[in-house]
């Protein structure tokens, strides 16, 4: 089957109608992911937008084919880890065990859980889409906000003065870290690569498997529906988001941006990052191209080794 | 199986409380475990990882990172429809407050016992069951215990009565830091094979997450319909009245021994006053009833066991005509200034036609031991007192100087 | 009726009719399109449909293979299709509908 037979022919898992925002991209990244994982799945969805929207149901009914629970904001790793023991205990492997959680229920207060359940190897896949606060509830920051960008808990004075002011964690590397078999990022705008990404991410029998997703808010960051993929692919571009993926410390690019767009290309798509001046971009370049040089050295590493 | 043919199977042992608890989980095959030591709770995860390292304990086993984590774990496991077991004591429990309402509200029935411990601050490590009686309106059945027979015999009834489908709660057996958990006594254990005659296997279909029976679990809900699974939940709790005493009087008749159902009695069956009690205090409680007895004093003992669901009737009917009463309480209800279990008692009487002078009292707390001596002074005040006396009296020995 | 629960669960489909919500939607311009799929890669909710046909090449000939139409009855109207498409064959149009 190619990815195209596959995106065309793959049941949707999901309500055909549920109230995200008019583009957004993660609706596609869910849509996407989930018609991969298909039936045999069991997932969490914690608060967030994705839970927010009706993706576990409303009342009596629920919001997606397969099995599907909100975990709490900070227990989705561990419950889902709950979830496989039960399923071992009863000789059922071949289920997915999957997480479909938002960047504040995963590198906030969900770390704890996640890292416990990286750790100890738990068999579960974790998908974190990364949207860069709490968007589902007016646009607080995050441990994953970009460095200057504008939340509502963050905001910008009159004079341009505010926002955020510490640096995006980077958290895909902080996981890699781990020695998890299996950690990649991906973005809604490279479809093929996230489908690869996730069906290796199922193949994995020995441990946590994790993907980060990139996904630029429309509502929350100031970004016309349209342009939600072309948001997306500006950050892969840029180097701003770089895709790469990881098995037990061996790292590798997998999109290797040989000519990068300026990082100021990326962030003028937002509303969010308008108030910035020249130092304040000099400053996110600066630190695109320290993380990329990382990354690019720590894949060298990996091939020696 | 008889009585007589279980008691034959089961050996005679020495063993603390932490054992008591383990050897309860062990002959009752929980399928997932998962938790997070914490003093004194702590020789009970040893115990069973040891169980488990020796191949006696069939069951997934993990060592997590935290007691949230704990609770988590098994409420991801119990929805796949399996039997969960976890213990703690004190902070672990407030960590774990989160899932620990949460386990209740989705109808889990998880055992968990409770090692009482005091909560910081001050920092200590001793007894008292303010952890959990702090939690009491969390939705969870709780049943307060006295010595190590009884944490071994009340573990094993736990999973009967939380998987009972007229219940289906999560359920603690709650026991004295300290004073059980590190204290050898002796203890019957009984044999696999009684308890798996007493003890079915636990089948779930009321809340489920399995891709061959797809539904939601916990979907955005209206405030109409979180009301109707409250008065399902409530109603669940008062079905366990009746359910916690069956099950109770099942296991005496295998077993052989009567812990008293929901509220244990001692010597009230001509008693003018009475003291009540929870937890290990009871044993001095008796003794100084009996001491009481013998010069003339017609005192006794009532032993509140499940405090959730709260034995309304059973307490009405084993005081009503007392002339006095005192409740000796470890733990404190601060807007009260008494005990918890004093307000819990104390509401439950409203429903009589007379009004008993009643005195609450605090005592032993941070682990203070609760002497002969004090509680002789707290039959002695219930005795003369003829008042509804509303603030704590605090039953404590001298410590100058230190 | 409702179904009766002890604990909360969902059941069926819950679904909000998201195509009420359109104030714009995609026209597809078949002599551009080459059936290349994009606007079904990038569909949000999943209203683009494909299925095996005769797909037009630019010399004239004809091949099997996948063929997209849009299916409006949840399209929210967003324009990824309109923007992503290669060809410029998917263009935005005003609703009517009030």
């Amino acid at each position: 089957m190619t990815v195209m037979e596959k995106l065309a022919f793959k049941e949707d898992m999901i309500s055909p109608g549920i109230s995200a925002c008019i583009g957004c991209n993660v609706e596609l990244t869910l849509r996407t992911v989930m018609k991969i994982l298909g039936p045999n799945t069991v997932f969490a969805v914690p608060p967030g937008c994705m839970g927010g929207v009706g993706v576990v149901g409303w009342n009596k009914q629920s919001g997606a084919k397969p099995p599907v629970f909100f975990p709490l904001l900070d227990n989705t790793a561990s419950m889902l880890a709950g979830i496989r023991l039960g399923y071992n205990a009863q000789g059922r492997t071949d289920i997915n065990v999957v997480a479909f959680a938002g960047d504040g229920a995963t590198v906030d207060a969900g770390f704890q859980a996640l890292s416990g359940a990286a750790e100890r190897g738990d068999r579960i896949l974790y998908i974190c889409y990364d949207n860069e606060g709490y968007m589902n509830t007016g646009y607080q920051r995050s441990s994953s906000t970009s460095k200057w960008a504008w939340t509502s808990t963050t905001p910008v004075n009159a004079s341009g003065g505010g926002g955020k002011r510490q640096h995006k964690k980077d958290f895909p590397v902080i996981m890699a870290m781990h020695d998890i078999p299996y950690m990649a990022t991906a973005s809604p705008a490279y479809i093929p690569d996230l489908v690869a990404k996730v069906e290796k991410a199922m193949s994995v029998t020995e441990g946590l498997a994790y993907i980060h997703i990139y996904n630029p808010c429309l509502t929350g960051w100031g970004i016309p529906s349209d342009q939600s993929i072309e948001a997306a692919r500006k950050a892969v571009q840029s180097r701003y988001f770089p895709l790469f993926e990881s098995s037990r410390r061996k790292i590798r690019i997998t999109r290797k941006v040989k000519e990068p767009i300026p990082v100021k290309a990326y962030i003028q798509a937002s509303k969010k990052f308008r108030h910035l001046d020249d130092e304040q971009i000099q400053e996110l370049q600066e630190l695109t191209d320290e993380r990329y040089r990382f990354l690019e050295a720590m894949e060298q590493v990996s091939q020696e080794g | 199986m008889s009585t007589h043919q279980a008691a034959a199977k089961s050996r005679v042992d020495v063993m603390n409380g932490n054992m008591a608890a383990a050897w309860g989980a062990r002959l009752s095959r929980p399928q997932v475990i998962a938790a997070y030591p914490i003093t004194p709770q702590t020789p009970v995860v040893e115990y069973l990882t040891q169980f488990f390292a020796d191949q006696e304990l069939d069951c997934q086993m993990s060592e997590v990172d935290s007691e949230h984590t704990a609770m988590s774990m098994l409420t991801g496991a119990s929805l796949t429809g399996v039997r969960c077991y976890t213990a703690t004591s004190s902070q672990g429990l407030a960590l774990m407050y989160e899932p620990y309402f949460r386990a209740s509200t989705l109808r889990l029935p998880i055992v968990m016992n409770i090692v009482n411990r005091e909560m910081i601050s001050p920092q200590t490590v001793w007894g008292g069951p303010q952890d959990s009686l702090t939690l009491r309106d969390a939705g969870w059945l709780q049943i307060y215990v006295e010595d190590n027979q009884e944490i071994l015999d009340t573990t094993i009834q736990a999973f009967k009565i939380a998987e009972h489908q007229d219940v289906l709660l999560p359920i603690n057996v709650c026991y004295d830091g300290f004073y059980l958990s590190h204290m050898s006594e002796r203890v019957e254990v009984p044999s696999q094979e009684s308890v798996d005659a007493f003890l079915p296997s636990y089948h779930s279909d009321h809340i489920l997450l399995d891709p061959d029976r797809p539904a939601a679990v916990d979907p955005l809900t209206s405030g109409y319909l979180l009301m109707e699974y409250r008065q399902k939940h409530m109603a669940a709790q008062q079905a366990a009245l009746d359910v916690i005493a069956q099950v109770h009087d099942e296991f005496a008749r295998l077993f052989g021994r009567d812990w008293g159902g929901l509220i244990e009695t001692y010597r009230m069956e001509d008693a003018r006053y009475a003291l009540v009690t929870m937890g290990s205090v009871t044993g001095a409680v008796r003794e100084v009833v009996d001491r009481k007895r013998e010069a003339g004093v017609p005192i006794g003992l009532i032993k509140v066991r499940a405090l959730r669901p709260f034995p309304l009737q059973q307490l009405r009917s084993a005081m009503s005509g007392l002339k006095g009463y005192g409740v000796i309480d470890r733990n404190v209800s601060f807007g009260w200034n008494t005990g918890i279990l004093f307000q819990e008692v104390r509401s439950a009487l409203c429903g009589l036609d007379e009004q008993i002078p009643c005195i609450p009292f605090i005592s032993g707390l941070g682990g203070e031991d609760i002497t002969l001596d004090l509680v002789g002074q707290a039959a002695d005040a219930v005795v003369r007192n003829t008042a509804m006396v509303e603030q704590a009296q605090w039953l404590q020995v001298a410590h100058e100087g230190r | 009726m409702e179904k009766s629960y002890k604990a909360p669960m969902g059941e069926g489909i819950y679904e909000v009719n998201t195509g009420d919500w359109r104030i714009q939607f995609p026209e597809m311009d078949k002599t551009r399109c080459t059936e290349c799929g994009i606007c079904l890669m990038y569909c949000p909710v999943n209203s683009v449909k494909a299925g095996y046909g005769e797909v037009l090449l630019k010399n004239g000939n004809t091949r099997q293979g996948l063929v997209y139409t849009i299916d409006l009855s949840y399209c929210k109207g967003c324009g990824v299709c309109a923007q992503e498409c290669p060809q410029d064959a998917i263009t935005m149009k005003r609703e009517n509908k009030r």
